[in-house]
């Protein structure tokens, strides 16, 4: 009972805290795990969407090096042909004309070549750069300035740098809007111009061959090799917008406001400013852009590398299809993270149980063994801590059954002593008046008589002096040894004393049986004992009283019987006698 | 939360010395429509705590957006915006403007003499009252190279002379231009030329044409240009700022203003007709024009202000404040075929 007690106080069972316990570990640690590899997936997908973009990026600012290289390559080509220094030596020969001709049908050659350029010219490094040879584009044919039409463009820095060079150099002028009135097709559109120097032979810079780029056009080229959803920006070195999705946001310059590209993009200043030659920029970078992306903002240098120039080439990536990706990560993730969760819970349910099923085997074997010393079987066979538990469990409860058994053991010797005679075994006066109540009381129920025979030795006093009393002792345990002989299994053969002893005879019909019974000790003790080879002879003196008949009780049954007995020793010993009131009345007089 | 305390203190300070005023401005909003770095918001929470008000900035970044603004809901969004004096005119004729009281802006009594007098600034006064408060200016003067001057140059027409031939630099606008080429040709107005006279000047720009090394744009350009071609001299169109940066880059040159005068564009505050609260907004002039705020401007920006003179530019100097030309549209147009490179028999 006090063990179920126990069991139901516990609200919370070890198994259940356990379990507990291990499961949030579980969930936790994959939790963790789940929303650090997703974090970290996450940084890989987009660092590599931007070392991606980055390379692009570059890629695309290659090929526009490559276009540009080939664009110099053409006027390198034109300014190589001997007509056009003939014609840059002596532009107002009357031979010029046709020289003149010759090259315009060259340069419309290449123009039909190359949508992207707007215009071819000579440009004569005298007369204030007056142009001698210049083909255009004018919607969708060539067309040839001449006569007053033709210009003065010494000013433009494409004049002025190309001059300074050395045959066989180009010079890339910076991207503007194309102001310069005639430039039919490139007029007030983003353009650039690629010029190198015509050489006389006798090494003089005579002129100049220019060819106009169409920005756009260069751009769209470009733009064939990039994914439809990517932008293009591109600035010059003070980060104006030269290129931009949005065309109102480009050239601002020209229109007397700057929009430029450190305003969207802050951290492009450093590519300005020199620091670095590309940055990544990541979303949410900028919150004036719209949308989430990456965009990649790579230092292009432009033109003569002396001249340190340069132009910033961005290209931006929408973070839709990385965050796409990034989001099927998340959810595996967590799909993940939930599987390995439950698999935690199920592992703790389990593991809780291995743990303590053994402990409630032990909490049960030990109310067992408190409630009602029943061992039941322990887990003793294990090899770990509980095993070891139960073996000292195991231990403790045979140690605790050793003891209880001595103590049960003592206690009976210790109720023995209290109610026999140490010497002969037989029952001491405590038993023999507690066996005597009981046979008063089942008497006075069943109507049957109850006898007590009173037997005191004869002559004891003498063997036990001449003999020592360990011969006395011997002699009463050989009388005590005959007494039980000489009675039933049922009746109380009792010492009451020195040599005194009696016997209890239960559940008599008739007295006269009792009369038999003594006669039949005084028959035992008819012949000597024989102790230690030595003959004794011990006689014995018998007094009976008979319950009713002599007493109401056992201390008067007993009177009367050492009453009988007393008539009986007078009478010389070894005979018997009933009690009657004779005796009493003796008694009363000695 | 520091301020708490302050707060009281300061308010007492403000109430006496503002009189009445401060209290009655409670909760007001002040619209401001203005350039950027003309009213930081540092300075601008300042102003909020003395009048107790919140300030609305609105930026603008150029002239044509500041025209939109204010012309969108008949000048009712904004209650005081900065315009340049040759813009003024077009306000007030539009009745966009309304006119101011100085004695309202006390903080004028400190601005330099040349601002003082307001009836020698062009453009901001109409039949005998006045629309705006001049903020800010920058002139148009020559940046030369000292090295290559042995005396510095005194006249615009020394952008003229062949000894510097491809050694000077000129802006690429037509405006100023043409009104450099009419005040030396001797023109008393330069901002209304005569349909006659164009030939002449186109000649003059022609001729310039030919005796630079080329026309800028930018400020950062004009840098790179002078020291990369070692000019000579440049016509600052963006003035101190450029005088400024060429510093910087350790470039030994002098700033001047020619003896015709240089050109110079001044911004100034305004109260719009839709002014909600007038004396708040005149108050917000006057806190511009506070010692420690006009300086902000001339630390931060580069610009000069009107309360104290220019280090980079000598004050006695005739300016010429920019006013609206006789005709824009002919001026780009000549000047477009100009910089093409037509020739002079074109014309």
């Amino acid at each position: 009972m006090t063990g179920q007690k126990n069991s139901s106080g516990i609200r919370f069972g070890i198994a259940f805290k356990l379990g507990v316990i291990l499961a949030t570990f579980g969930v936790l640690a994959s939790g963790l795990t789940g929303y650090y590899s997703y974090t970290a997936g996450r940084d890989l997908l987009v660092k590599t969407a931007e070392r991606d973009l980055l390379t692009s990026t570059h890629v695309v600012g290659r090929r526009l090096s490559i276009a540009l290289g080939a664009v110099a390559k053409d006027a390198l080509l034109l300014a190589a042909i001997p007509v056009t220094a003939r014609i840059a030596v002596a532009p107002d020969d009357p031979s010029a004309a046709p020289r003149k001709t010759t090259l315009a049908d060259d340069f419309s050659a290449l123009l039909s070549v190359h949508p992207e350029y707007f215009q071819v010219r000579l440009i004569s490094a005298g007369n204030n750069g007056m142009e001698l040879v210049r083909v255009e584009r004018d919607q969708s044919k060539l067309k040839r300035i001449v006569g007053a039409d033709l210009q003065e463009k010494g000013h433009f820095p494409y004049v002025f740098q190309a001059l300074r060079l050395a045959s066989g150099h180009t010079y890339l002028s910076k991207i503007t809007i194309n102001h310069e009135w005639g430039a039919h097709s490139g007029l007030d559109k983003p353009t650039l111009q690629v010029a190198t120097p015509v050489q006389t032979a006798v090494g003089r810079m005579r002129g100049l061959v220019v060819i106009n780029i169409d920005l756009n056009g260069l751009f769209e080229l470009l733009k064939a090799d990039v994914p439809g959803d990517f932008r293009v920006f591109l600035t010059n070195e003070w980060g104006d917008f030269l290129v931009h999705p949005d065309a109102s946001q480009t050239f601002g310059f020209d229109s007397g406001r700057r929009i430029l590209v450190q305003d969207t993009f802050a951290s492009v200043s450093e590519i300005i400013e020199g620091k670095t030659d590309s940055v990544v920029i990541n979303a949410g970078a900028s919150d004036r852009q719209p949308g989430e992306s990456v965009t990649a903002f790579v230092k292009l240098a432009f033109g003569d590398a002396n001249a340190r120039r340069f132009v910033i080439l961005g290209l931006s990536q929408p973070l839709q299809s990385v965050l796409h990706e990034t989001r099927n990560l998340g959810i595996n993730t967590l799909q993940m993270v939930l599987g390995f969760s439950i698999l935690a819970i199920l592992l703790s349910a389990i593991v809780s149980r291995a743990m303590t099923g053994p402990l409630n085997m032990m909490v049960q074997a030990a109310n067992r063994f408190s409630d009602d010393h029943v061992t039941i079987a322990l887990p003793l066979e294990r090899k770990d801590e509980l095993g070891q538990l139960a073996r000292s469990l195991n231990d403790m409860q045979a140690q605790i059954k050793t003891h209880l058994s001595e103590l049960y053991e003592s206690k009976r010797d210790v109720d023995h002593l209290a109610r026999h005679d140490a010497l002969t075994g037989l029952a001491n006066r405590l038993m023999f008046h507690d066996r005597l109540e009981h046979a008063i009381a089942n008497s006075q129920r069943s109507g049957k008589k109850v006898a007590l025979i009173y037997i005191d030795l004869d002559g004891f006093k003498e063997i036990n002096d001449s003999g020592g009393h360990a011969l006395g002792d011997k002699v009463l345990t050989a009388v005590s040894a005959q007494l039980k002989k000489s009675v039933r299994e049922i009746d109380t053969v009792a010492r009451l004393g020195g040599d005194e002893f009696i016997i209890l005879i239960g559940a008599i019909d008739n007295p006269d049986q009792v009369g038999l019974i003594a006669q039949k000790l005084l028959e035992g003790f008819r012949v000597p004992m024989n102790i230690d080879g030595r003959s004794l002879p011990v006689g014995i003196s018998i007094g009976i009283s008979v319950f009713p008949r002599d007493g109401a009780n056992a201390t008067e049954l007993l009177d009367k019987a050492d009453l009988a007995m007393y008539r009986s020793k007078k009478q010389g010993g070894n005979t018997y006698h009933f009690y009657s009131a004779d005796m009493t009345a003796d008694a009363s007089v000695r | 939360m520091r301020l708490i305390g302050a707060t009281p203190v300061l308010l007492a300070v403000l109430a006496l010395s503002l009189g009445a005023a401060a209290p009655a401005f409670a909760k007001e909003t002040l619209r401001v429509l203005t350039w950027p770095g003309y009213a930081d918001s540092d300075l601008v929470s300042i102003f909020e705590k003395q009048f107790d008000v919140s300030v609305e900035v609105s930026f603008v970044s150029s002239d044509d957006v500041l025209w939109q603004k204010m012309n969108a809901n008949g000048g009712k969004d904004f209650d005081v915006f900065a315009a340049n004096t040759a813009e003024m005119t077009r306000y007030i004729d539009h009745g966009l403007a309304q006119p101011l009281d100085v004695s309202k802006i006390p903080n004028t009594s400190r601005q330099l003499p040349r601002f003082r007098d307001l009836k020698s600034i062009p453009g901001i006064a109409r039949d005998g009252k006045l629309y705006a408060i001049p903020y800010t200016y920058s002139e148009m003067g020559l940046i030369y190279d000292r090295k290559q001057f042995k005396v510095p140059p005194t006249s615009m027409a020394a952008m003229w002379d062949p000894r510097y031939k491809g050694k000077v630099l000129a802006y690429n606008g037509s405006n100023h231009n043409f009104s450099i080429a009419a005040l030396l040709l001797g023109s008393k107005n330069p901002f209304q030329i005569d349909k006659r006279d164009f030939k002449p000047i186109v000649d003059r720009l022609i001729a310039l044409r030919r005796n630079v090394l080329t026309f800028y744009s930018l400020p950062e350009e004009s840098i790179e240009l002078f020291r990369e071609n070692s000019a000579a001299l440049m016509f600052a169109n963006y003035g101190t700022q450029q005088v400024e940066q060429l510093r910087k880059t350790g470039a030994d040159i002098g700033y001047v203003i020619p003896e015709e005068g240089a050109l110079a564009w001044l911004d100034c505050w305004a109260l719009s007709r839709g002014a909600r609260n007038k004396p708040l907004a005149e108050q917000w002039i006057n806190f511009t024009l506070e010692k420690d705020v006009s300086n902000a401007l001339t630390k931060r920006q580069g610009l000069a202000n009107t309360v104290e003179a220019a280090k980079s530019s000598d004050d006695s100097g005739r300016l010429i404040w920019l006013q609206p030309v006789e005709d824009f549209n002919l001026r780009t147009a000549l000047w477009d075929r100009i910089i093409s490179g037509d020739r002079a028999e074109k014309f």
